[in-house]
């Protein structure tokens, strides 16, 4: 048994010197001896084996792939929306670039700076990268391609803060674009659902003029802060109020303060003369020119009116005095000429010569 | 060991050595699980010794021929490895998973040890961070995983069977 024991650690050993031998005799053998021993293992008992490494790693480099072709997409995809919002500046500064060359003069271009701040719900004002240093002055209107954005609150010398349409000291005069109705522009008191946070209110206007939705609403330049024909926005419905000679509406800005990143803020010279056509200001004008034409036609009509009834009572009178001295001289009494309208036309014998004692005076 | 016992065991190695060349690609981890190893001492446990260290030489061929370089270094580590696992086979069959998991860190430590100096894979600075660095962390790695598998194929083992 101690034998059999023996004998078998022998043997154990053995194994593991032969083992121990083998492999170190293929340690020490060179490569090109090594090569065909380990090819011919993985050509028979290994190849199964490489098949399924092989198997593994092209699962693997597939999903590194798609990894990959994921990443791919989703930078794509940002650059799509860089493009996109890109698309979108280029159009407004394109907009703002034709703003500016209908203005001419009387502004200075800014940059808005948005205020990151996450609590507030509302945007209420921006801040400006233009100051005092450019002419820039308190109450200075702030307007882009749009329409009407807000106005200069601070200005400090290389910068300003504006506020908004949406700001609760933001008011302004408006207009209808016929001239019928005028009020006052507010921001939206009720506007605390998200929808309706950047509405307006047009306060005042008359009960006897109706506004439509979709009338567009222009700054009416009342005030001496905002110019005329500046746009603000459309009307969207009639908010009902306790109000009995006025009514309110509800005005859909034209300018959404998210979207707005360059500006122009005009100077006093130009609120003072005003800027025209420059935002669609051409319906204002053509309005004001045809009740101004439709005015003038009334008076024209007015004149004619006159002129006609004053012939025709001329006419008359020719007549009624003809009669009475036909009458007359058929009954042989005096006539004096005492026609009107001759008596208007022909000139007076006093009238054509002077005096004889005044011609005789002269030298 | 019966007949079915061994068969069981064969399948258990032959599990793992497929997972060898399966999962551990799939993973491709810098600290990769050595599922041979894994594979080594459950079979060399349930064999002599002298068994232990061929069956060790034939795991070692296997993994030697993918890589040249290792040709026969991987063969000497694998017959020492199975050698000395199925010598401390009593210790090994200790129903205890964190012994051998200790276990299979020490084999895993040592098949690294033995096959980067035998191999002359590593010099220097270099030779010193993989061996105590990435191959402890291999090790460990390999230590869990054999737990977990010893864990999952305890049924099919049965290695309380002694």
């Amino acid at each position: 048994m101690a034998n059999a024991a023996r004998l078998g650690n022998r043997v154990d050993v053995g194994l593991l010197a032969g083992c121990v031998v083998l492999s170190l005799i293929m340690v020490v053998l060179k490569d090109e001896d090594r090569e065909p021993i380990a090819s011919g293992l993985r050509r028979s008992l290994v190849a199964p084996l490489v098949g399924l490494q092989r198997g593994a790693e092209r699962w693997r480099n597939a999903w590194v792939s798609s990894e990959q072709y994921q990443t791919t997409i989703d930078s794509l995809s940002l650059r799509g929306a860089n493009a996109q919002a890109m698309r979108s500046e280029n159009d407004q500064l394109r907009k703002l670039v034709g703003l500016g060359s209908r203005l001419e003069w009387g502004f200075v271009p800014a940059e808005a700076l948005h205020s990151t701040a996450q609590s507030e719900e509302l945007v209420t004002t921006i801040t400006l990268t233009a100051g005092s240093t450019a002419g820039v002055k308190r109450y200075s209107p702030v307007v882009a391609p749009e329409g009407i954005v807000g106005m200069i609150q601070t200005a400090d010398p290389s910068m300003s803060i504006a506020i908004l349409y949406t700001h609760p000291d933001f008011h302004a005069s408006a207009m209808s674009a016929d001239g019928a109705a005028f009020g006052i522009i507010y921001p939206h008191s009720a506007g605390v659902t998200r929808g309706d946070a950047y509405m307006l209110e047009m306060r005042g206007v008359p009960t006897k003029v109706t506004l439509k939705p979709g009338a567009a609403i222009y700054t009416a330049g009342l005030g001496g802060v905002f110019p005329r024909g500046i746009t603000i926005g459309n009307v969207v419905q009639e908010l009902k109020t306790s109000e009995v000679w006025t009514r309110t509406y509800l005005v859909r800005p034209a300018v959404t303060p998210s979207r707005i990143n360059t500006v122009l803020i005009l100077n006093a010279q130009r609120v003072t003369q005003g800027t025209g056509n420059v935002w669609g200001g051409a319906a204002v004008n053509a309005d004001s020119a045809t009740r101004r034409i439709a005015a003038a036609g009334d008076s024209i009509a007015r004149q004619a009116a006159a002129l006609e009834a004053q012939a025709r009572a001329a006419v008359l009178d020719s007549v009624r005095r003809a009669t009475i001295d036909s009458v007359r001289r058929s009954l042989g009494a005096f006539i004096p000429q005492t026609d009107t309208s001759r008596a208007t036309a022909r000139p007076t014998r006093d009238s054509l010569r002077p005096p004889p004692d005044t011609a005789k005076k002269r030298p | 060991m019966s007949w079915t016992g061994m068969a069981r065991t064969v399948i258990v190695c032959a599990i793992l050595i497929v997972l060898h060349y399966t999962l551990r690609p799939l993973l491709a981890w810098r600290a990769s699980v050595d599922f041979l190893i894994v594979a080594l001492l459950l079979g060399a446990v349930r064999m002599r010794p002298g068994m232990g260290a061929l069956y060790g030489f034939a795991l070692g061929l296997l993994a030697g021929s993918l890589d040249v370089g290792g040709f026969g270094a991987a063969a000497l580590g694998m017959s020492l490895i199975g050698f000395g696992a199925s010598w401390l086979k009593a210790v090994f069959f200790a129903d205890n998973l964190a012994l051998n998991g200790f276990f299979l860190f020490i084999a895993k430590w040592l098949f690294d040890l033995i096959f980067l100096l035998v191999g002359h894979r590593a010099h220097g600075a270099e030779l010193a961070m993989q061996l105590f660095v990435w191959s402890p962390l291999s090790a460990a790695v390999t230590a869990v995983a054999g737990v977990i598998a010893l864990s999952i194929l305890r049924p099919l083992m049965e290695m309380r069977t002694a």
